[in-house]
């Protein structure tokens, strides 16, 4: 029963989810059809590529279990566009950008691993330590003004838009998202990852090599967040010192509603992206019917409630 | 009289860790007062107090809190929307007796709120705080329309900014807190449940011990005492802004891990968290006054909570710390 029950598991998320969009969809379009078009589906992409990086990272390092978690995605985000924007200040060449800035996020994710791992710290204590660390750097070394200067060629590729979809989500996104889904479900990587989720114990005394898997990851879910960095770069045209405020929350909502338990072990990367999607149509269509953005904050932190409610309860009846 | 003592008996003992604190303390008083001719001042000196009562008291229930393995890090915009509540209470006809019953209330009522969430729901507390996080923050902007409450009557000010035989009330209520929360801690079953829970929840429940009731009433005192800390709030500054609050659930996580209670659980320090309270208060401003810009922070503290827990960390690695621990 068991088994069956986990089989079920994602498709029945991902029935939820297109379900939960539809309805999304369907107000918006009965309360202002003038949103339809393709350049909405754009935009909705190009927000979407920052938070889709973001949660396939948070996701993967609660996927691994051990109470995982990484509350400082936000302030990699902006600390990793500042070093990068900086960097070029300073003198160097602007052709390495991309490569400063997903390394700058890899390296505050390693410092998230050795902490967690290296010092046996819990995650969300030292995730949150991190996050203020990161975040008021990023707004501290600049005084909270936006950084300019990004070279033209990464505009380019930042605000490009092939048949409808963003260069940045056609090129980044997606490959991250079929590459982790690649690893997870056909890689011993994969597999180990969902063991130590499921049972980290079991998962030592079989010989997984599980910390360093931990650190790999939590350095993975720095890098994805500096090249979320980098896409708000190439997109808005200037480093912003604030760009990661709220992403923790957001990235963390959609990693839990895409069916990722928060215990680790259970879920996969297939509905985090249809989370993200579902997210990020929400904050536009509510964009789009003029409602005041500080509702955004809100919608979200109330859905993660919701969703891990649900989720318990869920689980109550089922049992 | 002798019950009494036995009673308060080690109300305030210090170990090493506290020793340390108040050291701590001195030491970056005596580098600031070097650093900043404007530091050693009884006005400042004044600032620094009065801008830690908020902290004392939401810092003592985040005390319970950890040491439970709980934590709370939507606390702030808790006192946020207690403060709203006593700032419309206080507007509405200047009652200042309504005011007083309104914070405390509004805050047991969202403790309970994040006690069904996490407790009953069964959810992670930081990621049920999170969520809750931003649930609150909207409701702060939605209740304060994008404006600051302010110009609100100078009847509750009057009540708190008074002496009682020359100690300023703050002090009193603050004391008094310290007092009732010590002896829940160590005079009652309620204290040894909860560190009980902190070490091993599984073990607690195991032993007969209600996890879900000491649980869910921990997060409700936390609450009450963020609503007596938003009635000083409202008292002092007769205002509430809508950034309120937005840095004091870091502020006291911060203070309660310098105060040296274990963030595992199962061991905790209310004196530890006062003197932790006055470092950071100390430092933060200090540093405001040597030029250092307040962007900064958040970086400090993110510093301080790191380098704290990692200094542990390291430190309990080498065999002499180790044979120190086992001798106190």
């Amino acid at each position: 029963m068991k088994t069956l029950r986990n089989l079920q598991g994602p498709a029945l998320t991902l029935t939820l989810l297109c379900g939960l969009w539809l309805i999304v969809i369907l107000g918006l379009l009965v309360l202002k059809p003038s949103v339809y078009n393709l350049g909405t589906v754009t935009t909705i992409l190009q927000f979407s590529t920052i938070l889709a990086l973001v949660g396939l990272g948070q996701g993967l390092v609660i996927l691994a279990g051990g109470s995982g978690i990484d509350l400082s995605v936000g302030g990699t985000v902006s600390l990793s566009a500042i070093v990068g924007m900086l960097g070029v200040k300073l003198g160097l060449p602007p052709v390495l950008l991309p490569v400063v800035c997903i390394l700058a996020g890899a390296m505050l994710g390693a410092l998230n691993g050795w902490l967690v791992n290296g010092l046996a710290l819990l995650p969300f204590i030292a995730t949150l330590g991190t996050f203020f660390v990161y975040s008021g750097t990023a707004l501290a070394i600049t005084g909270g003004a936006a950084q300019a200067g990004v070279p033209s060629w990464l505009l380019l590729w930042g605000r490009g838009v092939a048949m409808g979809i963003p260069v940045p989500f056609l090129t980044l996104a997606i490959p991250c998202f079929a590459l982790a889904g690649l690893l997870l479900l056909s890689t011993a990587w994969g597999r180990w990852i969902y063991a130590m989720g499921f049972n980290e114990r079991s998962a030592r005394l079989v010989g997984i090599p599980v910390d360093r898997v931990r650190f790999i990851l939590y350095s993975l879910s720095g890098a994805l967040a500096g090249a979320a960095g980098l896409v708000s770069l190439a997109w808005l045209g200037s480093g912003r010192p604030n760009i990661g405020q709220n992403l923790e929350l957001e990235s963390l909502t959609a990693a839990m509603l895409g069916g990722i338990a928060i215990t680790g072990g259970r879920g996969g990367v297939g509905g985090v992206f249809a989370a993200v999607l579902l997210l990020v149509t929400l904050k536009t269509g509510l964009l789009q019917l003029n409602i005041n953005t500080v509702w955004q904050v809100g919608i979200v932190g109330g859905l993660l409630v919701f969703v891990l409610l649900a989720d318990r309860l869920s689980q109550r009846w089922r049992s | 009289m002798n019950a009494v003592r036995q009673l308060g008996n080690g109300v305030f003992s210090m170990n090493g860790r506290e020793w340390s604190l108040l050291v701590a303390c001195l030491l970056a008083i005596i580098i600031f007062s070097v650093a900043s001719p404007h530091y050693a001042t009884s006005g400042n000196a004044a600032t620094v107090l009065r801008n830690s009562v908020e902290l004392l008291l939401i810092g003592l229930g985040m005390t319970l809190l950890l040491a439970m393995g709980g934590i709370d890090v939507s606390i702030g915009i808790v006192m946020g929307l207690a403060a709203i509540a006593i700032g419309r209470v206080l507007g509405a006809d200047g009652n200042p007796v309504l005011a007083l019953v309104a914070g405390p209330v509004v805050g047991a009522l969202l403790g309970c709120v994040t006690a069904t969430v996490v407790v009953l729901g069964r959810v992670p507390a930081i990621v049920g705080t999170l969520g809750l996080l931003g649930v609150y923050r909207t409701a702060v902007f939605v209740l304060l329309g994008g404006q600051w409450l302010s110009g609100l009557p100078a009847s509750l000010t009057n009540l708190l900014a008074t002496t009682v035989l020359g100690v300023p009330v703050p002090a009193l209520v603050i004391v008094a807190a310290y007092l009732a929360v010590w002896l829940a801690l160590r005079r009652t079953p309620y204290g040894l449940h909860l560190l009980a829970i902190g070490n091993s929840e599984e073990k607690a429940r195991l032993s007969g011990i209600p996890v879900i009731k000491i649980r869910f009433v921990t997060f409700v005192i936390s609450g009450i005492l963020t609503g007596v800390a938003a009635t000083f709030y409202v008292a002092t500054y007769r205002n509430v802004e809508m950034t309120i609050g937005s840095t004091l659930a870091l502020d006291a996580i911060a203070a309660v891990i310098l105060g040296g209670t274990s963030i595992l659980g199962g061991k905790c320090s209310l004196i530890g968290t006062v003197l932790g309270v006055l470092l950071l208060r100390i430092l933060q401003n200090g540093l405001l006054l040597i030029g250092v810009p307040s962007l900064w922070q958040p970086v400090v503290t993110g510093v301080l909570i790191i380098g704290v827990l990692g200094f542990e960390a390291i430190s309990n690695r080498f065999p002499v710390v180790q044979l120190l621990r086992a001798r106190a």
